[in-house]
């Protein structure tokens, strides 16, 4: 749940890249870390274990001050995804307001990707989450390999709800800010909607994502540079 | 369901953040290699660490005057307090003795959650004392107080700012080595109370799922002991008219009669076996066996049960040998026991193919009990069905078009009947040579004549 405080004018926004082990969610923030200019985000802190794979999760802030002289902070998290670290999970995707789900693209990954998807839409619910107005974004990330998923095959994903594709090459860092940005466009108008952040705390969406895109590396999207595409 | 809310959304202040002792010795050593005073404080303004160096004479010099603490109390006051934005850059706040201080917010994720306060140093640019410090009082001494002066370090205030930065980039990095290890060590608290709170419920759902299921078992021993009961009598009069009939009482037979008869009689008796096999089953799920003690001559068992399966072996072409042996007599329930030693030699005799034998044979063992084995050269057991032949219903060939008939009850009632004499059953087999079950007996039977057992645990190992 973002956290609105009024009397020191912040907002925090929390969003989760959620997905099946090894489809690139840690990858995605690594990328994310070179692209984003150090003035407007932290250090990436990874918890991880020997093996080199996510034990609990990776978290990177994203901050900003508005033209009105609110403080937006952005906590990026990624999720652990290994099976056994159910319960993390559902820790992890506690209050989030948004989520880019990191999909295996190739067929081989189909199933298990779909049993992910099941499993985070169940812990949204377990955590009072309702996922047909949650903004979320899938990315089909490892688009590069062969045997990967056409966006016509995505009917087992898109069965109950139809978010936004965005297909990437996480680990060339191809999809990744595109991806970011999907995911906090669509943050930010479900934000709007609920909380007036245009009305009441005068942040446009223009600046909201200019602010954070126009410390992005956009080599290579399409995103214009001030950031705020056309809606 | 909602969990409890994570840490994770929580806002953590400076001294949870940090070692406090050893960020202290940090600060002390830091302030010691560059001649400077350090203080940092939280986000509420209290002071976490207080390191002074060089200053304490000159300080102390002005502190004993009164207008001179009252001055230095604002000085402090405006360091600690004064608003300094929340951009990573150090405000100067000059003291009224000439000396500086530089104050700069302890930055984290974009937050203020605390600050840290840099000196007293003396500015390079500083001459002489100034007049609001040589007129505090009219006995102030301005040599004593310049002699002071020199202990405390003069740098050019670039430089102090630049010493500043090396201690914030160093507080930066302990702060979020200590974060890390925060939501390290939290998180996996709160993992494995969630998983733990997880497991609680499955844990739950399983204890109501077996509850039912022990009531269902319950029932169902309750319904076969009745349904038996109700099927044996109707049972009787169909074999008793039939006997009758055959004795001629209801007048002359023809052949063919007799043989139709015969064949009634034959079908009723099995019919009425089998119906009493899942009585004394049920019974014994629902702990109703009832022993009747007595002393047993386990020699005449043996050759009694020999002559129940003697007939049908013979027509198989069996050989059949009894060997007592020399067994003493025991306590036991002579029915039962003898009703387990038909079970085992009819079982033998049904999975020993024509040309075989069986062998009963009494052995006495040590710490007063006996033993009598059931050897056959049949078709044997496999290791993967060993264990689990004397459970209710368990046939080794559970397929519909099975070779040998049965209701998968023998073993498990003589299962039951010996370990209600608190002796046990056993079994040795190699497939295609054959089996021995062995039932041990205590010689004096155990006390009380209830079986202890109710339904019988799935599966023994």
């Amino acid at each position: 749940m973002v956290q609105f405080n009024a009397d020191t004018r912040e907002i925090a926004v929390k969003v989760v890249y959620y997905g099946p082990a090894l489809s690139g969610k840690t990858t995605n923030l690594q990328a994310l870390f070179q692209k984003i200019d150090p003035k407007v985000r932290g250090r990436l802190m990874t918890l991880d274990t020997k093996d080199d794979r996510t034990l609990f999760f990776d978290m990177m802030p994203v901050f900003f001050k508005t033209q009105a002289g609110v403080k937006v902070k952005l906590k990026l998290y990624t999720v652990p995804g290994q099976v056994m670290h159910e319960s993390t999970r559902r820790i992890v995707l506690q209050g989030t307001d948004a989520i880019a789900f990191v999909a295996d693209s190739r067929r081989a990954e189909a199933a298990s990707t779909l049993a992910y998807w099941n499993n985070m839409l169940r812990n949204l619910e377990a955590n009072g989450l309702d996922y047909r107005t949650l903004p979320i974004v899938i990315q089909m990330n490892k688009k590069d390999l062969e045997d990967a998923r056409g966006e016509a095959e995505l009917g087992d994903l898109r069965e109950v709800i139809q978010p936004p594709v965005v297909p990437a090459v996480a680990i060339r860092g191809d999809g990744v800010v595109e991806t970011l940005y999907a995911v906090l466009q669509l943050c930010y108008r479900s934000l709007d909607r609920s909380f007036g952040l245009e009305s009441k705390w005068r942040i446009p969406e223009r600046e909201f994502l200019g602010r954070i895109f126009s410390h992005v590396d956009l080599t290579g999207t399409r995103i214009p540079a001030e950031g705020a595409a056309p809606r | 369901m909602s969990l409890p809310p994570s840490f994770l959304q929580q806002r953590i202040p400076l001294p949870d953040l940090l070692d406090l002792k050893a960020f202290e010795e940090v600060c002390r050593s830091f302030a010691e290699l560059y001649r400077v005073g350090l203080r940092v404080f939280d986000e509420e303004g209290n002071r976490l660490v207080d390191v002074r160096v060089g200053n304490a004479d000159f300080c102390g010099y002005i502190w004993a005057r009164p207008k001179g603490r009252e001055q230095c109390m604002a000085t402090v006051g405006r360091a600690k307090s004064d608003p300094i934005g929340d951009d990573p850059v150090a405000s100067p706040v000059d003291c009224f003795s000439g000396c500086k201080y530089l104050a700069q917010p302890v930055l984290y994720e974009g937050d203020v959650i605390g600050r840290v306060v840099f000196g007293p140093f003396v500015p390079e640019e500083l001459a002489e004392l100034p007049a609001a410090l040589t007129s505090i009082s009219k006995d102030f001494d301005a040599k004593a107080a310049a002699n002071y002066l020199t202990k405390i370090r003069r740098v050019a205030t670039g430089s102090a700012e630049k010493i500043l930065k090396h201690f914030m980039d160093l507080l930066d990095v302990m702060i979020f080595s200590g974060h890390k290890n925060l939501i390290a060590a939290k998180l996996h608290i709160e993992a494995v109370t969630e998983s733990y709170r997880e497991l609680q419920e499955k844990n739950e759902e399983l204890a109501g799922s077996y509850a039912k299921l022990k009531e269902l078992d319950r029932l169902k021993s309750n319904f076969l002991a009745t349904m038996s009961h109700e099927l044996r009598t109707p049972l009787t009069s169909v074999i008793g008219y039939s006997e009758m009939m055959l004795e001629g009482l209801g007048g002359p037979l023809t052949a063919e009669q007799r043989e139709y008869l015969g064949i009634i009689m034959e079908k009723g008796e099995n019919l009425l076996h089998l119906i009493t096999s899942i009585l004394d089953i049920s019974k014994i799920e629902a702990g109703r066996v009832r022993l009747v003690l007595a002393d047993v001559d386990g020699g005449q068992l043996m050759r009694d049960a020999v002559a129940t399966v003697l007939p049908l072996a013979r027509k198989k072409g069996l050989k059949v040998a009894c060997e007592p042996g020399q067994l003493p007599r025991f306590q036991a329930d002579r029915d039962k026991v003898r009703q387990c030693l038909v079970n085992l030699c009819s079982n033998a005799v049904k999975f020993t193919p024509a040309g075989g034998s069986i062998t009963v044979s009494g052995e006495r063992l040590g710490g007063d009990r006996i033993a009598i084995h059931v050897k056959d050269t049949g078709i044997g057991i496999a290791e993967d069905h060993l264990a689990r032949v004397f459970d209710v219903f368990y046939q080794v060939d559970g397929s519909s078009t099975r070779e040998y008939g049965g209701a998968g009850l023998g073993l498990a009632i003589v299962r039951s009947f010996v370990e209600a004499h608190g002796g046990e059953i056993t079994v040795r087999s190699k497939p295609g040579e054959g089996s021995v079950f062995s039932v041990v007996l205590p010689v004096m039977a155990m006390e009380p004549a209830m079986t202890p057992s109710g339904p019988q645990p799935p599966a023994r190992g």
